[in-house]
């Protein structure tokens, strides 16, 4: 009881966090949903510092924690954050634990140091180890029909809290990077302000000594990024990726928070595993009917759900005309599946769903055969999920060719 | 007793001439009168309503017909099947008009029906294909439920004398209503040449059947399909057609501004095949509906009853 009344706040915080998270919002704002992961300047302004775009109003969202650090230090972790109270809470189960935290280095403010250095690079890495993001993937997670591969954007909440029991506090103290980033931002603004004051003279040397060690580890991680943008970056375009998708940095901007997969309405969205390689484990990618045989539909067009909801830029936000202009993949039609080609039947069922017109319909012996338009196809599967053929005649392919993704 | 003999076989004589004389005439009658009944009764009727007010050209065709209570009995359960299953508005043609979709409801609920359901298996999301086709405004405030069929809805049966399909799955709410009526939208279709009344009941059955339509002769499916289905009644809205890029449009529209009421589907979609210049030939499925003996599909022997509002 005495626990409960001393973390009553911070548990009606985490429940509220996770009501958004489980997408509990009004459908006529779906963007409200991703307030939570935004709230993570390490999401939302790190994510459009990587992709130099202006990704909205809602990326603002970011600057109050960090305020918010600069005057009250890690405030937020020990009061306000969802993860930060499940985790310390998880500890308490084990209290075989305590002091253990301290055999484990700090890793937190590396961390922070290593996204922001990356993401100034417009490749950043490890971006997925927000708190906020993972809290919100486990919760997002939850939903219709549930599966095991629909579950992993979940995994990393479940690993903190395992890692906690072991090892109680390790995530607040030790780990999570937006406590890393805050403390730093602590310290220069309390540096700062003591050299105002005139009290106890800040050495140059210390000061001096900080920066360079910042500088020399910045520039590995610098090095990292291009090196693995370039190594892997291309395979983003692996997976058929939601719409508005950033695909030259996709594995590397996208943090698994789950948003998008819970947007859609159709349940399209699954997390990747494999596709895409290791590097792109529970992204985000389109699961259409030749991948899962229960789905009849398809990413549709006037949906843009999915790119309201994204908090670092992975997905840019759509509208609805820019949508239409935006491929995603692009139908290739197998001819000896089809029933027009191949067996001289009445169908081009493929024509009569597309709706970006882009079945070219051309007579052949008197019958009607479907041709892909690729100029104005934009891979929304409507074809592929009607298409009457057995096995599927007309499936989608990732795009791959480079300068595809948006069209004027 | 002779006298007696003779006026009775004299009787037999006068009888004998007269029976003849009658004979005549019933030969006579019988080669004029009753062919022209007969006739009558085997030329199918169906009702055109031109005009602008779909309200009212709702109103007019269901007189025409024989009023709505012929159809919709106190306490019936009533399906309507219009076709909504494409994502735009009621200018582009695409789907079944609101306005008259809203008249037959409203026809339905002043006959104290038990209940109005519309299921529809739409081709697009149902929910923006019910907003955006006008089809929720249509059912606000009356009491009839509009939904899309889950695979729960969809019970299997037998098709017995189709040549293809025999067995298909269809919703369960459209086969077990007492009065269930087929108003389509007419338009061009690019697999099916146009879609019509019969066409229109691919829209009733389940995906995989559809499918399975597509790979074994569609035409043939769908006829056979009607010999199953029947409809008590069938409105087609053709107040305007979309002559290309159908079934999901948009496409170039005319406008003949008419209603086709009739309870022959074949003759129902012969004459909607008419606005379209073609014939049942064109429209394969439609001949072999006929030859299923679903309907009538010559148009000289259907009888339109034409009507202005």
């Amino acid at each position: 009881m005495k626990w409960l009344r001393r973390n009553i706040w911070r548990l009606l915080i985490a429940v509220a966090a996770a009501v958004l998270a489980l997408g509990y919002v009004p459908e006529s704002h779906p963007e409200l949903a991703s307030i939570l992961p935004r709230l993570s300047p390490i999401l939302s302004l790190f994510g459009a510092l990587a992709t130099r775009a202006w990704l909205g109003w809602l990326m603002l969202l970011g600057i109050p924690l960090l305020v918010l650090a600069a005057f009250k230090g890690r405030f937020f972790c020990w009061h306000l954050c969802p993860m930060g109270f499940l985790s310390e809470t998880a500890g308490k189960l084990n209290p075989w634990g305590k002091g253990l935290v301290r055999r484990v280095p700090m890793v937190n403010k590396a961390l922070a140091l290593v996204i922001a250095v990356t993401a100034a690079c417009g490749y950043p890495l490890l971006i997925w180890c927000d708190p906020l993001c993972i809290f919100n993937g486990f919760f997002a997670a939850w939903r219709e029909p549930l599966a095991i591969a629909s579950a992993g954007t979940g995994i990393g909440f479940v690993l903190v809290i395992l890692a906690s029991i072991a090892v109680p506090n390790i995530w607040c103290h030790r780990l999570c990077p937006l406590g890393g980033l805050q403390e730093a931002i602590a310290q220069l603004c309390r540096r700062k302000a003591k050299t105002a004051d005139g009290a106890p003279e800040q050495s140059a040397l210390s000061v001096v000594g900080a920066t360079r060690r910042t500088v020399l580890a910045a520039i590995p991680a610098a090095a990292a990024s291009l090196a693995v943008r370039h190594a892997v970056g291309a395979k983003g375009r692996d997976a058929i990726r939601p719409p508005g998708a950033d695909l030259e940095r996709f594995n590397a901007l996208c943090a698994r928070c789950g948003n998008c997969m819970k947007a859609c309405p159709y349940q399209l969205i699954q997390p990747d595993l494999g596709d895409s390689g290791i590097e792109g484990l529970f992204t985000p990618a389109l699961q259409l009917r030749s991948r899962n045989a229960d789905q009849e539909q398809y990413c549709f067009q006037d949906c843009v759900a999915c790119t309201q909801v994204c908090p670092t830029g992975a997905l840019r936000p759509l509208t609805v005309e820019q949508k239409h202009k935006t491929p995603i993949g692009t139908a290739v039609i197998d001819r000896k599946k089809c029933l027009a080609w191949e067996n001289h039947e009445y169908c081009v069922v493929c024509d009569e769903y597309c709706p970006y017109k882009a079945v070219k319909v051309e007579e052949h012996d008197g019958v009607s055969c479907p041709v892909i338009d690729e100029e104005k196809c934009r891979g929304c599967g409507a074809c592929e999920s009607n298409c009457p053929a057995d096995p599927i005649a007309i499936v989608v392919k990732p795009l791959k060719a480079k300068g595809k993704q948006q069209k004027k | 007793m002779k006298s007696k003999t003779s006026k009775v076989n004299s009787k037999p004589a006068n009888l004998k001439r007269r029976t003849f004389l009658k004979a005549g005439a019933a030969v006579a009658a019988a080669a004029i009168v009753p062919t022209e009944t007969l006739a009558d009764e085997k030329k199918t009727k169906i009702v055109v309503v031109h005009g602008t007010n779909l309200a009212k050209m709702v109103e007019a065709g269901m007189a025409k017909m024989g009023g709505w209570d012929k159809f919709f009995k106190p306490g019936a359960k009533v399906a309507l099947k219009p076709n909504l299953a494409w994502n735009s508005t009621p200018e582009q043609g695409g789907n079944t008009h609101p306005d008259i979709l809203r008249a037959v409801i409203k026809g339905a609920e002043a006959c104290k029906v038990k209940q109005i359901l519309i299921p529809e298996n739409t081709c697009q999301p149902e929910k923006m294909t019910f907003k955006v086709s006008g089809a929720n405004d249509a059912i606000e405030g009356t009491s009839a439920k509009l939904y899309r069929p889950k695979p729960a809805d969809y019970k299997e049966v037998d098709v017995p004398k189709g040549k293809i399909c025999q067995k298909a799955k269809a919703t369960r709410d459209l086969i077990e209503a007492d009065c269930l009526v087929n108003m389509p939208v007419a338009k061009h279709h690019s697999g099916a040449t146009l879609t019509l009344s019969m066409k229109n009941w691919m829209g009733a059955v389940d995906n995989k059947t559809r499918r399975s339509w597509h790979r074994n002769g569609l035409h043939q499916c769908i006829a056979d399909f009607s010999t199953f289905l029947k409809p008590t009644l069938i409105v087609i809205d053709a107040t305007r057609i979309m002559l290309d890029h159908g079934p999901q449009g948009p496409g170039k529209l005319a406008y003949p501004n008419e209603i086709i009421f009739a309870t022959d589907p074949v003759a129902a979609d012969t004459y909607a095949a008419s606005l379209f210049k073609k014939t049942p030939d064109d429209v394969p499925h439609i001949k072999l509906a006929a030859e299923l003996g679903v309907g009538c599909a010559d148009l000289k022997k259907i009888d339109v009853e034409r009507v202005e509002v």
